[in-house]
């Protein structure tokens, strides 16, 4: 337990020197933005702002990595634990072999089910999910401003017109419905 | 020793030579193979399944007589061959799940749902759902329900010149069949439902505890549409022994039986034939319905529609698994108690997801249950 408050603290304190690190090159990378040098100060910034978001995101995983291979880990060990437990004590027929194997998944299987069906599986889960995906989004963040720089449209803007797309399809639909309901009237009418 | 005796010792001798003990055929078959041979067993095992499992895609699945009526970006609409000269005056559609393949439903003929529906007498028709691409990241329920599945529901009430028909969902299918169905009444006679996702929280399964805190308006912004491997890796922790290794054990012990190889590769293929999902339309399965339970609440929105269950007045079968681990029957029944149909059934079966549509029990004691419910209110 005491263990446990300890490598917290270790864990949060890490992240603080971190955290602080990176701020301070933040504050570091902030050139002038007037005269010529404005369009180049500012995509400088805007790129040294995402690496140092991506830092934080990979530290961020990284933590969380750690917790998820934990959890994973202990419950290996209870499934052999487990195992052990249900198996034959020997291992001298062919039998015992099968009946070992047997063991092995019904323990394997009941340990692993209980750790993905947990809430603290699911909690530790979504937390790695997401940094993974905020490492993805910093990623695609700085790849969009190199399109931008070549005067590419980014993903954002090929989104957006997805949106519509699908907006004005919807709104096509509706009419074409009402079109189709009231000429349907005018049939039963005459 | 005379001449005599020394000439029938030797023709003693030839006899045994010629005619060997009886007893010793009866050792060589009792006898216990040794390690060496095992071991060759084995190996010769090991080589035929990674030859089998390799040719896992080109198994036959889906063989059941059919013709597709439409072809859209989104779907394929297939009608089934009549098997029978009288059917049912009313048509079924079945609207398959938006996870894998619709095939299972059809993935062997003596497994086969849409075989044995037609054996009835029903008229059958299945919407395909195909792959969305990364243009549909914003294709909602909202189009898949309004839209695609109404446009189907129109062709065919033409196609069979009646005004209603049967609504049959499998899962997804059968939750986006329960919005349907509350939102279009006046086109559905019945409404058959095979495990829905209806209440999310009473949902106790991976996928359920995994959707609990999965940020998913993120997960569309970055990643769009859910791909095949986030699936996969989805798969692996829903009975990850049994499933992913106890089968492939099973596999080695039984790889000189065609039929056990023939079963195995078929529902293999199916489980690996994975379509992404559109992003949107997960975003609102894992959001709307698992996180904040809107459907079961009639708070879900379709478009500017609200999907109110309770005024479903249709005649409802509910058929669920006892032994589901993809949705938790307490998930599907509380359909039963939401909807305001008064001709409404509940049908519990001791088998799982796939167990309750893909197998010989289903064949023997699911179908037939079905068919007489389905055909009682179908004439």
């Amino acid at each position: 337990m005491v263990e446990n408050d300890n490598a917290d603290n270790m864990q949060e304190f890490m992240q603080e020197q971190v955290n602080k690190v990176f701020e301070l090159w933040s504050s570091k990378l902030k050139l002038p933005t007037i005269g010529p040098t404005y369009a180049f100060s500012k995509d400088f910034s805007s790129f040294a702002n995402d690496f140092v978001t991506l830092g934080k995101a990979m530290v961020e995983l990284k933590s969380n990595m750690d917790s998820y291979w934990s959890l994973m880990s202990a419950a290996y060990t209870r499934a052999m634990r487990s195992t052990i437990e249900q198996s034959p004590m020997q291992l001298a027929t062919k039998e015992d072999f099968e009946n070992y194997r047997r063991a092995a998944i019904e323990a394997f299987e009941d340990t692993f089910t209980d750790l993905f069906t947990s809430s603290e599986y699911s909690e530790i889960y979504g937390k790695l999910f997401g940094s993974q995906l905020n490492i993805s989004r910093t990623v695609q963040s700085i790849v969009e401003q190199n399109f931008k720089m070549l005067n590419l449209p980014t993903r954002s803007e090929v989104d957006d017109i997805l949106k519509d797309i699908v907006e004005l399809k919807r709104t096509v639909r509706d009419m074409k419905r009402s079109v189709e309901a009231r000429n349907d009237q005018a049939r039963f009418a005459i | 020793m005379t001449k005599q005796d020394l000439q029938s010792d030797q023709k003693k001798k030839e006899q045994e030579n010629i005619q060997p003990p009886q007893s010793q055929p009866e050792e060589q078959i009792k006898r216990e193979p040794t390690l060496a041979e095992e071991i060759l067993e084995s190996y010769r095992k090991l080589e035929k399944a990674r030859d089998i499992l390799s040719t896992a895609g080109n198994v036959g699945v889906g063989e059941t007589p059919h013709e597709v009526l439409i072809e859209k970006r989104a779907y394929r609409l297939l009608h089934y061959q009549q098997m029978v000269s009288k059917t049912s005056r009313t048509p079924i559609l079945v609207v398959y799940a938006l996870i894998n393949k619709s095939y299972v439903l059809d993935l062997q003929p003596d497994k086969s749902w849409i075989r044995s529906l037609l054996s009835q007498g029903f008229d059958v028709y299945l919407i395909d759902w195909k792959a969305p691409t990364a243009a549909d990241k914003y294709v909602s329920f909202d189009d898949y329900v309004n839209c695609y599945i109404d446009d189907c529901v129109e062709v065919v009430l033409k196609k069979n010149k009646v005004e209603k028909l049967t609504l049959h969902g499998y899962c997804m299918g059968g939750t986006m069949s329960t919005m349907y169905t509350s939102l279009h009444q006046d086109k559905v006679r019945n409404l058959a439902v095979i495990a829905p996702v209806i209440d999310g929280h009473k949902d106790f399964t991976v996928i359920a505890n995994l959707a609990k805190n999965m940020d998913v308006d993120k997960m569309l912004q970055v990643m769009g549409n859910l791909q095949s491997e986030q699936l996969y890796a989805l798969y692996l922790t829903l009975k990850p022994f049994k499933q992913g290794i106890n089968k492939y054990l099973n596999l080695l012990q039984n790889v000189n039986n065609e039929q056990f190889v023939g079963n195995f590769l078929r529902l293999e293929k199916w489980l690996y034939d994975t379509p992404p999902i559109a992003g949107e339309t997960f975003r609102q399965w894992i959001s709307d319905i698992y996180q904040k339970n809107l459907l079961v609440k009639n708070e879900l929105k379709l478009g500017d529609k609200i999907v109110d269950l309770s005024t479903i007045k249709v005649p409802l079968l509910n058929i669920i698994a006892d032994e589901d681990h993809l949705v938790s029957p307490q998930c599907s029944a509380p359909l039963n108690d939401v909807v305001s149909s008064t001709d409404k059934r509940l049908m519990r079966f001791h088998t799982g997801h796939v167990g309750l549509i893909a197998s010989l029990y289903s064949q023997n004691n699911v179908l037939p249950k079905v068919g007489q419910w389905l055909m009682a209110r179908s004439q």
